[in-house]
């Protein structure tokens, strides 16, 4: 089953700090968004292996926008 | 058979639960933040330990077979009790490192007392640049609690060399003496324990307490013997005049005036003559047990408990990283009484958290700013962009008045955790009516007759850290505290570099010349606001009362907290509280 995880708001990706294949835990960190001049921390809802990423670094999100796909 | 209960026990008994364990992620991530946290802790150690080393050895003041003032107040405090307050204080940057008086909270025979002695290694306890501010914060302190104000006095009176930085003005050494007498004019009591030779100032600070228990060497007098000549007619030394000073000089045999054999067998001013150190401080212990204070259990809604999650987590929790968000709850969690919160309108104002929780069983407001970014908030801006934690909106602002003056009509005492950007600015803001709000925010903290105390856990920045009962709340705010990570500034230096240097940007590009010597400003404005921010800045000049540890933040709260409930002088039944009712609702 896989699992989108989605920008809780509009922002600029700071820093993608997994890659595609990487195993991850519960609450592990796998991107900063730059919002509002404050570092937002993307946190994995699950364990699960990081199976697509979908923004590139430097790219400016919106909300709702899916960013990783875990599975 | 009897029975016996804490009051509304429904409500304060048993609190809603906050906070939860750190995640195995959360302490993977959180190792590199703890190294940040501890260099920090390692700079302000070793700048403690620079004050504590001023002056003269205290190994000389042993030879001398004598106390120096850390040996007194290790003797005097009771063990575990003692918070010091102003260690690093030293606004004018003067020579001796320090202001030259030594002072804290802390219990003495069980009582919570205001405590301030002089520094006898650092030129025998002189006036020096900033120490009456330092003495004015602490005389403040126990008026705002209403707790005894107890002092070792060991005073040469002013540093004659640098007499203007102390002898004159609205706020110069001389004004503690009409602290003391508002003090003693409001029924809060001073004892003083009084060393060595105390002449002029030094004489005034002996004579103005109201108590004073002397060591047998001990002298308080109008002045010093030690001034042997008069007026120079020639307004100038001469050879000739030098010698006849150090004929004078030579001469000289009187003792100081003012003496035990004076101010015990004749006037009776002093209380009790000791002819041991120990003794003076015997003294002051009798008379604390002598001083007001209430049974802990008039006040307790509960029995004293520890939080569910350990203090030690707040190093992890809390970004050294400023630009990072965090869960403001979790703090909270690691403060409170088994990490229970009753919180005020939690939907409405979402970016501060305003509640009830308990410490050492007494009842306890805490106000605090919560982090990350609020979608579809604030209301005002329907949208044209979303609230961010640390800043204050209209919601907020109206819901911190409203608590603060519930809380004055219960008679809570208020924690505040600062961890603030600022204020919304900009047309809809001003619409939105934040200037007047913020404001209306200060008149509702002035009107309370509460005592409160400040917690800068970060971030303290533009009117955001006055609204939120920074130090500038003279009337009420007890003591401030920073922690490792503190900055405190108008704005931050990026910010203001940008505001200062941005149109001269314009202009130099437009006219096409080099623009890097204004970077080199910008950045050179940016790092010198990082300097001037840091945690021992903030308490080298007084921009906080003391830089704790984040594990050391929970025991100066239970300080505030049981100074606060040992005397008040305004009680609100706690079964007539209205606060838990409105939560209740």
């Amino acid at each position: 089953m896989s699992i989108e995880v989605a920008a809780p708001m509009q922002g600029k990706v700071l820093e993608i700090l997994v890659k595609v294949g990487d195993r991850v835990s519960y609450e592990d960190e796998l991107m900063l968004l730059e919002a509002l001049k404050m570092e937002n921390p993307i946190y994995a809802p699950a364990d699960g292996k990081v199976v697509e990423i979908k923004v590139s670094l430097g790219a400016t999100v919106e909300a709702e926008q899916v960013l990783i796909v875990l599975e | 058979m009897s029975r016996k209960q804490t009051p509304l026990r429904p409500y304060f008994e048993r609190m809603p639960d906050i906070g939860k364990p750190l995640s195995e992620a959360e302490l993977r991530r959180s190792k590199e933040n703890l190294d940040l946290v501890r260099e920090q802790q390692a700079i302000l150690a070793k700048e403690n330990e620079r004050v504590r080393n001023a002056g003269i050895p205290a190994a000389k003041i042993h030879e001398r077979g004598g106390m120096t003032i850390y040996d007194r107040l290790d003797y005097l405090v009771d063990e575990g009790t003692w918070n010091p307050l102003h260690t690093l204080y030293n606004p004018q940057d003067n020579e001796e490192g320090c202001t030259g008086v030594v002072n804290g909270i802390g219990k003495i025979e069980g009582k919570w007392a205001v405590i301030i002695g002089f520094d006898n290694k650092v030129m025998a306890g002189a006036w020096i640049a900033g120490q009456s501010e330092n003495i004015l914060m602490v005389t403040d302190m126990a008026k705002r609690l209403n707790v005894p104000l107890v002092w070792l006095t060991n005073c040469s009176g002013v540093k004659l060399m640098e007499q203007e930085t102390v002898y004159a003005g609205r706020r110069s050494s001389g004004a503690p003496f009409f602290r003391h007498a508002d003090l003693n004019h409001l029924g809060i009591p001073i004892l003083n324990g009084i060393y060595g030779t105390n002449p002029a100032g030094g004489g005034y600070q002996g004579i103005s307490p109201t108590i004073l228990i002397a060591h047998e060497g001990a002298n308080i007098a109008v002045g010093g013997a030690g001034i042997v000549g008069g007026m120079n007619p020639k307004g100038h030394i001469d050879a000739e005049a030098a010698r006849a000073l150090i004929d004078a000089t030579k001469g000289f045999k009187a003792k100081d005036p003012g003496r035990v054999e004076t101010h015990f067998d004749k006037t009776a001013y002093f209380r009790e003559v000791h002819d041991s150190e120990k003794g003076v401080l015997d003294g002051i212990k009798d008379y604390m047990r002598m001083m007001p204070a209430f049974d802990p259990t008039m006040f307790r809604v509960a029995a004293p408990a520890e939080p569910k999650f350990p203090a030690s987590d707040l190093d992890l929790i809390l970004p050294a990283n400023q630009k990072r968000t965090y869960d403001a709850v979790q703090v909270l969690a690691r403060l409170t009484d088994k990490s229970e919160f009753m919180e005020y309108r939690p939907d409405y104002g979402r970016e501060v958290f305003t509640g009830i929780a308990k410490i050492d069983g007494f009842p306890v407001a805490f106000i605090g700013n919560r982090q990350g970014v609020f979608p579809d908030y604030p209301e005002y801006a329907k949208g044209a962009y979303p609230a961010v934690g640390g800043k204050h909106y209209r919601q907020g602002l109206i819901k911190q008045g409203e608590f603060v003056t519930l809380c004055g009509r219960d008679n809570l005492p208020i924690v505040w955790l600062q961890d603030t950007t600022g204020i919304d600015v900009g047309d809809l803001a001003e619409e939105a009516e934040l200037l007047a709000l913020g404001q209306s925010l200060v008149y509702s903290i002035e009107q309370t007759e509460l005592s409160m105390m400040c917690v800068v856990l970060r971030k303290g920045t533009a009117a955001a850290h006055y609204i939120m009962c920074g130090p500038q709340a003279n009337n009420n705010n007890a003591f401030t505290l920073g922690t490792p990570l503190t900055e405190i500034y108008v704005m931050h230096g990026e910010t203001a570099a940008a505001a200062s240097y941005a149109r001269r940007l314009v202009k130099e590009e437009e006219a096409g010349r080099d623009i890097s010597p204004i970077l080199d400003k910008m950045n050179q404005m940016i790092q010198d606001y990082q300097d001037k921010s840091r945690p021992a800045y903030c308490a080298k000049k007084g921009f906080v009362d003391e830089i704790v540890s984040l594990t050391d933040l929970r025991k100066y709260i239970q300080a505030f907290t049981g100074a606060n409930y040992q005397n008040p002088k305004s009680i609100t039944p706690v079964h007539q509280m209205l606060l838990p009712r409105i939560i209740k609702g």
